[in-house]
Formats: C-alpha cells, sequence, structure tokens
C-alpha cells in the first residue's frame, strides 16, 4: 500500500498527467446534470459531487454500443470489428459505483460466452475511486456489502481531507499507477490517522437496513405474495430506476444502417419494466402487467444475482429512489419482505 | 397565508375520503401521499378509511392521479383532482377513455405545484434533508447549507398560467371554490423561445434533449398517452430509432408532443417526473398556443365539446394545401 | 489480447430456399459456410438454436431443423413473423446471411441413449424434431436408442412441413410415423385429430421412454396432461421453451426466468426443470 497527496488546486495537474497516458473518464456537469465523460479539458472534472445522476456504468456500458460494423458490397458483406480497447482511467467514481465493476466482470464473463466488450474495457481500465464523505439519507451501501470508503473495486481510493486529496493505492496496478504521477507527494502522515477515524464515522452514520444480507432466501418463497401487488400499484411503468441502476445491463440489439451500405450493430440499454423487453413476435408476453415487471426487478438483483453469482444485484447508492417519478422507495420493498417473513418465521 | 389553505385542505381531503370510504360510496380512494424524500410525492391507494391519515396536498403532488384510472375499472373510485386531474378524466371522457359513472371527482383547488428541476439546479448536487414551505417560501435544508426560495418563482410556469385551478367537473370541491383566475392566458411565456433564429431554436432543442435516456417517464406519466402500442415501440417494422441519440431522442419527443396536441391538459406531468430535469413543457406549450390560436379550443373543459384532431370542419384552415382541387 | 466476439456472426450464403407450405409465410433455408473452417465450428446437436442475421435489418434466433449428421450445410425452417423473418424471406439463393451459433442447450441425445423416444411436435415447431428424428433414426445412431415414435399434428394437410422426409419415414420400419390434421379433408389418408387425444390413441408406454414435446402453448398443455395419464414422469417429459431473445448467450437479459436463461440454459427443460421455475415463459 503506498498513500500519497496532493493538494486539491492541482488536481488539474493530476489529471493532465492521466491524461498522457490514458484516456480519462470523470465526473463532469452538464445542464446541471452530473454524469461521467471523457475528460478532454482537466478543468471539467467536477468533484463536488454527491454522486452522478447517470452512473459510471456507462463507461463500460455505454448508452449506445457498436458490437461491431459492416458493409455491405454487392451481395457480399464485409464485418469490421471495433478497434481495441484504449487504457483508460475512470477518475473519482464512487465506492459503491465501482461495485459494479466486479458485479459486471462476474456477470459478463458468466456461462459459456463472455462479452468481449465490456471484459476488454475492464482489463484496460484503472479505477481511482473517490471516497464519499457526504453519503445521501437515501444510501444504503453498508447494507449490500459496500461502504462509503470501500475498497473492494477501486485500485486507488482518493480521500478529500482539508484542502488536499490523499491517495491510498489498493491494488498492485493502483501502486504503479501513482507512483508514476509526479504531481503527488508523500502523504502527510499526521493526516492519515485522522482520515483514518474521519472513514469510519462516516460509514458508520449510514443508517443499516436489518435482514437485507439474507433476503435472498426470505424472497425465495415470496414469488406469488400478495405484496407485489401492493408494491407495483403506483409504478407507471417508466424505465428511470432501471437506467439510473448502476447494476442493471439487460439492452436490445439493433441495427443501424447508413444510405451507402455501410452501418453498424449496436446495442443500447434496455428494461425489464418495459412490456415490449418480454413481447415475443407471436404476440405472447411472459410478463403482461406491471406487477410482474416490478418483482422481476427486485428478483433479478436479489435473488437471481446472489443464486447464480453469489453477489447481490445492488450496491445501495439510492439512485431509483432518488430519481422514482411516483416516490417508490425500494427500501419499502425491504421492509415488507422482513416483515412478511418474520410474520411466518413466528 | 399560504400554508394555512393547504394545511386545511388536506385535512378536508382526508376527512372527505373517510366519509366516503365509511359511506361505501367508493371502493378507492386515489390521492397523494409523501414520498420519502423531501418535496416529493407518490400516488396512494385507499381502500380502508383508517389509512386515509396518510394522504397529503402540498405543492409537491406533482403527478397526474388520472394516469391510474382506466375504462375497464369496474372498481367506484374517488380521486383527489386538481385542475389538471380533472381536465385530464374530462378529456379522456370526451376520447371514450373512461366512465364517469365510476368516478367520483374530488375537486381540489390547486394553487401550482414547485418545478423541482429548477430548485435543483439552484440546489447544485447537494441533498436536500428537509424543505418546508411557509409565508410563500421553500426553505431548505441541507448538511452543511441552508437556502430560502421565494416560493413564486419555483412554481411551474404551466401552473402560473392556468386558468383552472379547480376541475371543470367536481362531484364535491374541497378549497377555494371561486378561485381566482390569472388574467387571460397570452402565452407570454413563449416570446423568448419564440424569437430565437431557427437554428438557436434547434441549438435549444438539442441542449435540453441531448439528456434524454429514454426512459419514456414523461409518456407514462402523461395521462393523454394511453395508446395501447405507442409509435416508438412499433416493431412490425420498426418506425422510430430507439436510440438515445439526439436525431431519435428529438423524433420521439417532438412526435410524442404533436401526438397530445389538441389533447395536452398542461399539467406538467412530463417535465415533473423527468429524471434528467427535462422541460418538456417547452415543446407542448406551443401547441397548446397553436391549438388554442387555430381551433379555439382548451382540452378538458368541456364534455361537449369534440376534441379538434378528431373532428373535421369545412372552415378548418388548411393554408397548407397548395393546389385547389 | 481482446476477446474473440460471440456477437459476431459468421457468414453463410444460401444454397437453397424450399417453400414449405401453401400460404407460403415458411420457408426451409440452407445456407453454407462462406468460410470452411467457420463449418467446422459449427458443432451442433439437434436441439440448439442459431441467430441469422440479415445485415441492416437484424437478428432473429431460429432453432436449426437440420441434424448433424446431414453434412455439409446446415438448415432453418423460417416462419414470416416480424422484421428479420419478413426479410429473410425476401432474400434468394447466393444471398449473404450471418449466423452466430450454436446457441443453446439442445436436446439431450447422450442422456436419451438406450431410452424409447417419443417425438410429439405440433405445427411449425416441429423443425428442431426434424432434425431430431434424422438424427437419432441415422444408420450410425439409430443402434443407440429403443423405439422411435414420431406424432405430428398441424390444423390441416397444407401445413405439413418437410412433406418428403415424412414419407420416407413412413416407409422404414425402424420409425413409427404418426401424422394427423385436426379436421377431415379431402385426400387426406393419415389420422385426424388433435395431438393430444392421438398420443392417447397411441398410448407410448413410459417404460424408459422419453417424450419430446414441441408445439403450440394449447397443444403442449393437453398433451402434458395425456402423458401424465400415461404414467411418464416429469422428469421424463422434455419440452422447448420459447421466449424472446436478443444476445443468445446470456448477457441481454430478456429471456430470463427465475435464475436461468432460457438462451443459455434452454431452450430444452424437462417438465421436472420447469415446475421449479416461475410461470413467467
Amino acid at each position: 500500500m503506498m498513500q500519497k497527496m496532493i493538494s486539491k488546486e492541482k488536481i488539474s495537474d493530476l489529471i493532465k498527467e492521466l491524461q498522457k497516458e490514458f484516456k480519462v473518464f470523470g465526473p463532469v456537469k452538464e445542464e446541471g446534470v452530473v454524469l461521467f465523460k471523457e475528460i478532454t479539458d482537466a478543468k471539467e472534472i467536477c468533484l463536488d459531487y454527491s454522486n452522478s445522476k447517470i452512473p459510471a456504468k456507462s463507461v463500460l456500458f455505454p448508452m449506445i454500443d457498436t458490437l461491431f460494423s459492416y458493409k455491405k458490397e454487392g451481395k457480399g458483406v464485409k464485418i469490421i470489428e471495433n478497434p481495441p480497447y484504449e487504457k483508460t482511467v475512470i477518475f473519482g467514481i464512487r465506492p459503491c459505483d465501482s461495485m459494479v465493476f466486479s458485479l459486471f466482470k462476474n456477470f459478463f464473463s458468466f456461462g459459456k460466452y463472455k462479452d468481449p466488450l465490456v471484459l476488454n474495457r475492464l482489463k484496460n481500465i484503472t479505477i481511482i475511486g473517490m471516497g464519499c464523505l457526504e453519503p445521501r439519507t437515501t444510501c444504503f451501501c453498508t447494507s449490500v456489502n459496500g461502504g462509503p470508503f470501500n475498497k473492494e473495486s477501486v485500485d486507488v481510493l482518493i480521500t478529500e481531507f482539508k484542502d488536499n486529496y490523499y491517495l491510498e493505492s489498493i491494488t498492485d496496478k493502483g501502486e504503479a499507477l501513482i507512483k508514476k504521477i509526479k504531481s503527488l507527494t508523500d502523504a502527510d502522515k499526521g493526516d492519515l490517522a485522522k482520515i483514518e477515524k474521519l472513514q469510519k464515522d462516516i460509514e458508520s452514520a449510514i443508517p443499516v437496513i436489518e435482514g437485507l444480507d439474507g433476503i435472498y432466501t426470505k424472497l425465495d418463497g415470496l414469488f406469488d405474495h400478495p405484496m407485489w401487488k401492493m408494491e407495483s400499484q403506483g409504478c407507471i411503468g417508466c424505465g428511470s430506476c432501471t437506467y439510473l441502476c448502476p447494476t442493471c445491463h439487460c439492452f436490445d440489439v439493433l441495427d443501424e444502417n447508413k444510405q451507402d451500405g455501410s452501418g453498424r450493430r449496436i446495442r443500447i440499454w434496455d428494461t425489464c419494466q418495459f412490456p415490449l423487453f418480454t413481447l415475443e413476435t407471436s404476440g405472447h408476453n411472459p410478463r403482461t402487467t406491471k406487477l410482474p415487471r416490478v418483482r422481476q426487478r427486485i428478483f433479478h438483483k436479489f435473488n437471481y444475482y446472489p443464486k447464480n453469482y453469489n453477489i447481490i444485484g445492488c450496491v445501495g447508492c439510492g439512485r431509483c429512489i432518488i430519481n422514482c417519478p411516483v416516490s417508490s422507495d425500494i427500501r419499502n420493498i425491504f421492509i415488507s419482505v422482513e416483515n412478511i417473513s418474520s410474520k411466518t418465521e413466528g | 397565508m399560504v400554508i394555512n389553505i393547504i394545511d386545511d385542505i388536506e385535512k378536508s381531503i382526508r376527512e372527505t375520503a373517510k366519509k366516503l370510504l365509511e359511506e361505501k360510496k367508493v371502493d378507492l380512494i386515489i390521492g397523494y401521499t409523501k414520498g420519502s424524500i423531501p418535496l416529493r410525492s407518490g400516488p396512494c391507494f385507499i381502500t380502508d378509511a383508517s389509512q386515509t391519515g396518510m394522504l397529503v396536498w402540498n405543492q409537491s403532488c406533482d403527478l397526474n392521479l388520472a394516469k391510474y384510472l382506466a375504462k375497464n375499472d369496474d372498481r367506484k373510485i374517488g380521486i383527489i383532482s386538481k385542475g389538471c386531474v380533472g381536465r385530464a378524466i374530462v378529456h379522456l371522457i370526451v376520447e371514450k377513455q373512461l366512465n364517469k359513472e365510476n368516478i367520483t371527482i374530488i375537486g381540489i383547488s390547486c394553487e401550482g405545484v414547485l418545478n423541482r428541476a429548477k430548485i435543483m439546479v439552484e440546489i447544485g448536487d447537494k441533498e436536500i434533508i428537509e424543505a418546508n414551505i411557509e409565508d410563500n417560501k421553500i426553505i431548505i435544508k441541507g448538511k452543511d447549507f441552508n437556502k430560502t426560495l421565494p416560493l413564486q418563482d419555483y412554481i411551474n410556469q404551466l401552473c402560473i398560467t392556468c386558468h383552472y385551478k379547480i376541475p371543470p367537473i367536481s362531484d364535491i370541491i374541497i378549497g377555494n371554490k371561486k378561485p381566482e383566475k390569472p388574467p387571460k392566458d397570452d402565452f407570454k411565456d413563449l416570446n423568448e423561445i419564440e424569437s430565437k433564429s431557427s437554428n438557436d431554436k434547434m441549438e435549444y432543442f438539442k441542449k435540453e434533449l441531448n439528456r434524454c435516456i429514454r426512459c419514456y417517464a414523461c409518456r407514462e406519466a402523461c395521462p393523454m398517452c394511453y395508446c395501447s402500442l405507442c409509435f416508438i415501440d412499433q416493431n412490425k417494422p420498426v418506425w422510430f430509432g430507439k436510440t438515445a441519440d439526439i436525431s431519435d431522442n428529438f423524433i420521439f419527443h417532438m412526435i410524442r408532443a404533436f401526438h397530445v396536441a389538441g389533447r395536452c391538459v398542461s399539467c406538467g406531468a412530463c417535465s415533473s417526473v423527468c429524471p434528467m430535469g427535462i422541460d418538456l413543457n417547452f415543446i407542448t406549450r406551443k401547441l397548446e398556443k397553436i391549438v388554442k390560436e387555430r381551433f379555439d379550443f382548451e382540452s378538458g373543459i368541456n364534455l361537449e365539446a369534440p376534441p379538434p384532431m378528431g373532428t373535421h370542419k369545412f372552415d378548418d384552415k388548411q393554408e397548407f394545401m397548395i393546389e385547389e382541387d | 489480447m481482446q476477446l474473440e466476439s460471440p456477437y459476431i456472426p459468421v457468414l453463410t450464403t444460401i444454397k437453397s430456399i424450399v417453400r414449405e407450405n401453401e400460404v407460403n409465410d415458411i420457408k426451409t433455408f440452407e445456407f453454407v459456410f462462406n468460410d470452411e473452417e467457420n463449418y467446422k465450428k459449427f458443432d451442433y446437436v439437434a436441439g440448439q438454436f442459431a441467430e441469422l442475421s440479415v445485415f441492416g435489418v437484424g437478428e432473429c434466433p431460429i432453432g436449426i431443423a437440420s441434424s448433424p449428421t446431414e453434412k455439409g450445410s446446415i438448415k432453418f425452417t423460417v416462419k414470416k413473423a416480424g422484421e428479420v423473418t419478413a426479410a429473410l424471406h425476401n432474400l434468394e439463393v447466393g444471398d449473404i446471411v450471418g449466423i452466430r451459433g450454436p446457441l443453446g442447450n439442445g436436446w439431450p441425445v447422450e442422456e436419451m441413449k438406450g431410452k424409447n423416444l417419443v417425438i410429439i411436435g405440433g405445427g411449425f415447431a416441429f423443425s428442431t424434431l426434424r432434425s431430431l428424428t434424422i438424427f437419432a433414426s441415422h444408420e450410425d445412431n439409430r443402434k443407440n436408442y429403443g423405439d422411435l415414435t414420431v406424432i405430428y399434428g398441424n390444423r390441416e394437410s397444407g401445413e405439413v412441413l418437410y412433406r418428403d422426409i415424412l414419407e420416407e419415414w413412413e416407409k422404414r420400419d425402424d420409425i413409427n410415423v404418426v401424422l394427423t390434421i385436426d379436421r377431415e379433408q379431402e385426400g387426406w389418408t393419415r389420422k385426424v385429430g388433435f395431438v393430444a387425444p392421438i398420443v392417447k390413441e397411441v398410448s407410448p408406454s413410459p417404460e424408459k421412454a422419453v417424450a419430446i414435446v414441441c408445439g403450440p402453448p394449447i397443444m403442449i398443455k393437453t398433451t402434458q396432461d395425456v402423458l401424465k395419464e400415461l404414467k411418464f414422469s416429469d422428469e421424463q417429459i422434455l419440452l422447448s421453451l420459447e421466449m424472446r431473445m436478443k444476445c443468445g448467450i446470456g448477457k441481454c437479459g430478456r429471456c430470463n426466468v427465475g435464475n436461468k436463461f432460457v438462451c443459455l440454459d434452454g431452450p430444452v427443460f424437462s417438465q421436472a426443470e420447469l415446475n421449479k421455475l416461475p410461470k413467467e415463459y
């Protein structure tokens, strides 16, 4: 482990140094919305944010992602593969969102087929996470195996302290990276203990949702429970909870053509909340109403994920709570599940 | 004081709902309840008179509850209706999408709802931990900040120009039964955008619509978007692109707006629910103006008035027809 | 090193197109791989499917109709239903089609060795059963299986697929072929009646048997009831699920049922396996 620091005002020097070797993605504010974008000008980076509106999954799994391109010539077709992915740094991602990287690694390499787009990106990405000094009241990361300074899925963890950023290398990749950066100085040893205390204080202040770690087995018996009628009656069936969820990764595949016979096959974000998601050409739809669609979202994250990959498909960022147009709160579902299962046990 | 009126309305809503349920005049009350975060509300569905305490009424009640009504629902429903909810119900009846018999309209005199997106731009990315509305001020508390905003500046533009504070038809009215109407709607709020050059307008549209992530919250919240298969979802064959690319976004929002022209009840729900804070009303408002000017029609006001897009009159303007037949 | 992409199809050329039914909305396409190496890699079993690409229109998952024993090319029977299948129907011999596969698990041809196979199909869903029957009745494989019964029903005679091969099977004495249509029709000399009652009439013994059922939902439902009456256990009934699919490799999420993905863990499931899944298919 290596600990370094940099004064806040010099942060663009650090970004500029990174840009020499990497594509750098970081939080940027556009029209009042914070999202992760490639940083072209080091000044653009916006580190005074609680969390991005659009999660940084968009770097690994962009809203529009080219699977391959093609060119039709006469009767023939030529397939053009994507260019290799460049070395990339994701700078300033919150530790909750970075959990998604290990989650995606699990999911996209699961089974017989590996997803080359996500996995190639993962291989080439170094993650510089930024500890979360001000968790929102909607955050519940510590209930889903995360934390505001969780080191599990970052290569380097930054903690803001007074006028400085403190950088701690977590992985070898992270250590190799911060060794190279000239604008960093050795960490002020006196502050390190204070930082550790600060981290602990912030983490312990986040309320814990009881029983969430055991929700997987509790859900097993609740598939046909009337609770889903209650939980889904206000849902209007939009995709904001899933599109803005850092772990949701379902997609649609389509072809885009240009006039000249060239084109590309792309995948775009799609969601289990739309009726079309499961509508078959025959007209049959296994999930025709909102109830099974709302239930699918919960089961996929909290039952199927643990069953298949032994992880919870939720990082506790609270985006679905903040962005739901009808103020549906996923924490209420946790409470219902807990209440129902404790009743049946008792 | 606004706050007291609102408190009184809330109290009356609860009492009225309780009475309706107890007397079995309705099977279900659809109203607003408190959201789990400040300045938010959600829908609630109450069948048990003892639960009516969860009903709220305040400036965060921005959804159009008419969305939860359906023609094939044979329950007797009491619905808390601000003016635009009432307008939506009327227009849906005109379009033969609802049966009035089963619906009890509990009309509420509404003084407008908040433009949350505007507040969020003002606050930045900070979290609002507590918010209260007192003396025409929005008092916001965060972890390390306090902010007081003048209420009037953060009321939806559509609410400011709204002439229908109470539903055009109501079975019960709560609050001010003859609310003061603003002067004749002159659509002055459109002056700024209308005076822009075509290029600048395009830039403005692009800037707004570029953020769209295609979650369709606008469509799903809109009481007039009830098509069983939306044009954008047509896939046999595909009619339009479904990506979040600006050209696809542009097509979606423009055609959706066209499709609600002469039907939009100016509730502003599309803007209120947009997670990206896109002000979609800027399009619908312009169409409202065109419909008013060309057809002298406002949707959801009159059960007898045929909707202009669903009727043809021989004297309809048709200057777009270049050739005489 | 970059990973090889399972999203990229290999190129094939249409060798032949056979019109399968009178209304002409079902055609069987035969494809040869443009690169022989890709054909060698396309190592499939009956019951698997592939994603067919019409470049510029899109992809659709289709069950493989040919048997691995039919060397040199692969076949797919395609009903014109959505956009991609309509585009496929407009193609001609010599046109290029992309193929990704083989995908899915397929019929458990190894596990079924030594068993009597009762193959029951209805309508257009017979394609992977064609594959299975040809495979099991092939001279190299016939000895591995016991009795081979094929029950195939259609609404009317004009809808019967694969007439030539059905007639060949009828001539063989090691396959019991039972063809049926819903109602009497002039010129039809085989059975008349729905599939389920015909299964009851044929009354296959559950002893050392596996029933393989493919068809429209109502046929599946009624046939299952008959099989239960005949004392087939849920483990002995195999079904192939239809689900909306896109990627075909367990990533896009739409064929997720319970913790399974139909494209990856299926499409073939035993009734016993399905009993453990939510009824969301």
